[in-house]
């Protein structure tokens, strides 16, 4: 089949890429480009897991082709943190116990990210509706919620100094 | 919230904190690696061609095409398989590839290796097969009666553990009588009987079986997966590959979530035949669908439970009859089957109990263990059926569960003597916090369950590698699943043994030739035995360390002590030695300090008569457990939502509370999906839900936040009276949730999962009378 050229833009860095057109951003990114962070499970949209931001936009990277991702900036989990420090959802999710076997991990972070960039302070419920689209099947979930409150309240701390 | 045993007070530093898990920066970062993650340069990649009928006879098979396919390096099928190989748990019955007949949808054919993975799925295109279908039989009741066909007509020539009773269709048939139930029978006020069935249900992991493998020139095959059991691979690896055990070596790697489907030969065999064939390295990681259609799922099961009670409330007699439906190979069902039966009896003290207890081959995917084998089922209908009764003779269904609940000294149903039991606290403590008596809405429900649980034995090795700076390394062929278990729990018990911070503590896990022996991933086991034997290690390290500062301070070893990372002398603490500098001196004087730990649980004693055919025959340092669930039906739809949940689980002792309390809240999750939304929906044979979308997992949106109580009745042998945690947390919410919503509508559902169309209907039904 033949290949497109395809720049990419991932985690402020650029890339280049020829791809078959219909690959997957999912692949790319673990199999092109090796940021295995994010992770593939269901490859149609319902678990999360594979969840990436597009222009600060959340998507399910196993839905998209990649070349829809031209000229766009791509955020993984391993790019949410400004240095090596843990970015503070990060490290919510270690503190809160948010996370066992952690393969649901790189998703939920991509999304809290997405909602406390929404939303600075959300309530219990809104935390909980905004997340529906990422699965967890170890966690029960309490542990989670527990993490997003208190990356909420951290970020809140960080965002008035 | 915590309650502690009035009478143990542990001055500890390290264990029972609510410590963050070492693995946790590297899953949120994205660099942890799993399974799925593997990769090498030229690698292979592995698909597996399955069947797509039910069962039948292969008429012909041709490779032909698809091998000549550009980039396809390799396929196997059963002709490379000496006829005579069958493998298994505890019976070897399973094939490689299905040879002459197919018994189950989705069973394997062949497995090919190809340049990449597109190529590899364009290639099973081009396999082409012709079947005679034969006779399916799905119902595992069917599958009993006199006539039916045989599944495997071979039956009498397979091998496996000489105490399983096997005939015709059925690959086990353990039973358990105590006591004499048929006069007790007699004897009682009452007689109840029900009939409870359930669904076959999936783990849920979210990262699909993955693993590689390549083979060294002496002919040693190297397989990295990730397995939740290394050691446990070797045997059924050696006979596939025909190899001896020390020349396969199997790595575990970061494990997405495995509930125990990650037990068993998922992936492993057939990279290691690819790598051998072909000579490359070789990789396989499952789609969804193989997931769905054949990985090793929850049975699905038909229970017979009937009751004898007395006037007062005493139940004097429990029978039953569990049918397990094993699917086309017996899988783990052998043992499972063996649980089920010690489960019929609850959480109460019968006298006079029978059980028989099958697992049945039907033309379905073979099943495997998930959390809880057998139990989440089998209390499902003891304890609906508990509260049936109580509503018939007007009893207090919480009053009728603590007069009948097992205590300290009684027998269990096998005849052992229990200790440490818990099973009243935990009742009070739940009942009290989800307030069972308060007024309720009406379609709002509150229900209860109760149980006994046990924690798998078997043995455990640790090394404790004092480094030159005064830190470890824990290396043990166990292995952190997700659940805490060495990350949080055996690395807290290693620390707290040296006086160390739980940073202090490196881990080097399952690899089958460099970390020494583990009975596996299992059975809520890892925290419990592996702990034991690192808590030895750990104690032969603090001893050598003791040694060696006694000979360089010339200090007499009774006066010295390990804290803060030194050694002091305790009548002069001024003078003192680091952790640090006698590591290092050692290195070059007298030898590196290495500790040893190799710890078995010693079997527990039971009445050897009172069970037969039963490879499980009691419960290991039981644990007891209560769980409440409040729920709000909606009358138009018949949709059930869980509004709160409350979980009691005696723990023994919590190494960290927040690690027990996550395996809790995980397992009732888990356990609210099967008890209302999951099922691999079979029809005819066919798997009609392999996919995500079908298969309802609960959401973050499905279920309240779960509020837990850790009750700590510490067991004699368990680390500092731990007992095993992670299993147990599923094996409630369906009975509890069944009971809640019968007393929502006032109907008894006998059929899981309870769905919004079972509802629905019962709502109906119950209108119309
Ligand atoms: S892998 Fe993309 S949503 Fe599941
Ligand atoms: S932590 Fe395992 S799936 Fe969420």
């Amino acid at each position: 089949m033949t290949k497109v050229p395809l720049p990419l833009k991932v985690n402020g860095s650029d890339y280049y890429v020829e791809i078959e057109p219909h690959r997957t951003l999912l692949d790319v990114l673990r199999e092109d480009l090796g940021f295995t962070g994010t992770k593939e499970s269901c490859r149609e949209g319902e678990c999360g897991v594979c969840t990436v931001s597009l222009d600060n936009k959340t998507i399910n990277s196993c839905l998209l082709p990649a070349v829809a991702a031209r000229g766009k900036e791509i955020i993984t989990v391993e790019g949410i943190a400004a240095s090596e420090e843990l970015h503070p959802i990060q490290k919510a999710f270690v503190d809160c116990h948010g996370l066992q076997c952690g393969f649901c991990t790189p998703g939920f972070i991509m999304s809290a990210k997405a909602l406390l960039d929404e939303n600075e302070n959300p309530t219990e419920e809104e935390i909980r509706s905004y997340l529906a689209g990422n699965l967890c099947r170890c966690t029960g979930y309490n542990g989670i919620v527990d993490a997003v409150k208190q990356a909420a309240s951290e970020l809140r701390k960080l965002n008035k100094v | 919230m915590i309650t502690k045993d009035k009478e143990k007070v542990q001055e500890t530093t390290v264990v029972g904190k609510r410590l963050n898990r070492l693995d946790g920066p590297d899953k949120v970062t994205g660099k942890f690696v799993y399974g799925a993650d593997l990769d090498a340069s030229g690698i292979l990649h592995c698909k597996v061609f399955r069947s797509s009928i039910p069962h039948g006879r292969i008429k012909r098979l041709d490779i032909s095409k698809a091998l000549a396919y550009p980039g396809v390096r390799a396929i196997m099928t059963a002709k490379d398989i000496p006829a005579h190989i069958r493998y298994g748990h505890t019976l070897k019955d399973e094939v490689v590839f299905a040879r002459d007949y197919v018994r189950y949808y989705g069973e394997a054919i062949a497995a090919l290796a190809a340049d990449t993975r597109e190529i590899a799925e364009k290639a099973l295109n081009l396999i082409e097969i012709e079947y005679e279908p034969l006779p399916v039989i799905t119902d595992p009741e069917e599958a009993l009666k006199p006539g039916a066909p045989l599944l495997h007509p071979d039956w009498k020539e397979y091998t496996g553990n000489p105490a399983l009773i096997r005939y015709d269709n059925v690959c086990t048939h353990a039973s358990i009588d105590l006591g004499d139930v048929e006069k007790a029978f007699e004897e009682a006020d009452y007689v109840f009987e029900d009939r409870y069935t359930s669904q076959m249900a999936h783990q849920g992991y979210l990262e699909a079986r993955a693993g590689m493998a390549h083979v060294e020139a002496d002919g040693t095959v190297v397989i990295t997966s990730s397995t939740q059991n290394p050691f446990g691979l070797l045997g059924n690896l050696s006979e596939i590959l025909q190899l001896p055990t020390s020349k396969i070596r199997v790595i575990s790697t970061g494990v997405g979530g495995g509930f125990g489907g990650k037990l068993d030969l998922g992936v492993e065999h057939f990279v290691a035949l690819l790598a051998r064939k072909t000579g490359r390295q070789v990789k396989y990681l499952w789609d969804r669908e193989e997931e769905m259609k054949a990985a090793a799922p929850r049975e699905g099961s038909v229970i017979y439970v009937k009751t004898g009670i007395m006037k007062d409330g005493t139940i004097i007699a429990r029978q039953g009859k569990v049918i397990l439906d094993a699917g086309a190979y017996s899988g783990d069902d052998t043992v499972i089957a063996s649980v089920a039966a010690l489960v019929i009896r609850g959480s109460y003290n019968i006298p006079n109990v029978k059980v028989d207890s099958l697992a049945v081959y039907t033309n379905k995917a073979n099943c495997g263990a998930y959390r809880g084998p057998g139990a989440p089922q089998t209390y499902y209908a003891i304890e609906s059926h508990l509260d049936k009764i109580a509503e018939k003779l007007n009893f207090d269904r919480v009053e009728l569960r603590k007069q009948n609940a097992l205590k300290n000294g009684d027998l269990g149903p096998t005849g052992q003597i229990l200790e440490s039991v818990s099973m009243e606290e935990t009742i009070t403590k739940v009942v009290e916090k989800i307030e069972m008596d308060q007024p309720r809405p009406k379609y709002t429900g509150r229900g209860l369950s109760c149980a006994i649980w046990t924690s798998a034995g078997g043995s455990s090795c640790a090394y404790v590698q004092l480094n030159d700076d005064g830190t470890v390394v824990l290396i043990t062929g166990g292995k952190e699943i997700g659940t805490g278990a060495i990350t949080m729990g055996v690395a807290q018990i290693v620390a707290e043994e040296l006086g160390l911070d739980i940073t202090d503590v490196r881990l080097v896990t399952g690899d089958t030739h460099a970390t020494p022996f583990d009975f596996g991933a299992q059975g809520g086991r890892t925290t419990f035995n592996v702990g034991n034997a690192a808590q030895i290690a750990a104690q032969d390290v603090k001893w050598q360390v003791l040694q060696a500062a006694s000979e360089k301070m010339n200090i007499p070893l009774e006066s010295l002590e390990l804290q803060n990372k030194k050694v002091y002398d305790k009548d002069n603490p001024t003078t003192n030695i680091s952790l640090a500098e006698i590591a290092a001196d050692r290195v070059w004087n007298g030898g590196p300090i290495l500790g040893r730990g190799s710890f078995i649980i010693q079997p527990t004693e039971y009445d050897t008569s009172t069970i037969k055919g039963g490879v499980y025959p009691v419960f290991n340092f039981p644990s007891f457990h209560t769980h409440a669930a409040e729920v709000e039906v909606d009358p138009d739809t018949g949709e059930v939502t869980v509004t709160r949940y409350v979980a009691a689980q005696d723990v023994g002792f919590a190494i960290n509370p927040t690690g027990a309390e996550g395996q809790i809240t995980g397992g009732v999750v888990q356990g609210i999906g099967y008890a209302l939304s999951e099922e691999i929906i079979y029809k005819d044979g066919f798997v009609l839900n392999p996919n995500m979308t079908d298969y309802k997992m609960p959401t973050i949106m499905d279920v309240p936040r779960i509020e837990t109580i850790l009750v700590e009745s510490s067991s004699k042998v368990g680390p500092y009276g731990a007992k095993g945690v992670g299993e147990a947390p599923i094996i409630l919410p369906a009975a509890a949730i069944a009971n809640a919503v019968a007393d929502a509508i006032g109907v008894h559902i006998h059929d899981l999962p309870i769905t919004a169309e079972k509802v629905l209907k019962a709502i109906k039904q119950k209108q119309d009378k």
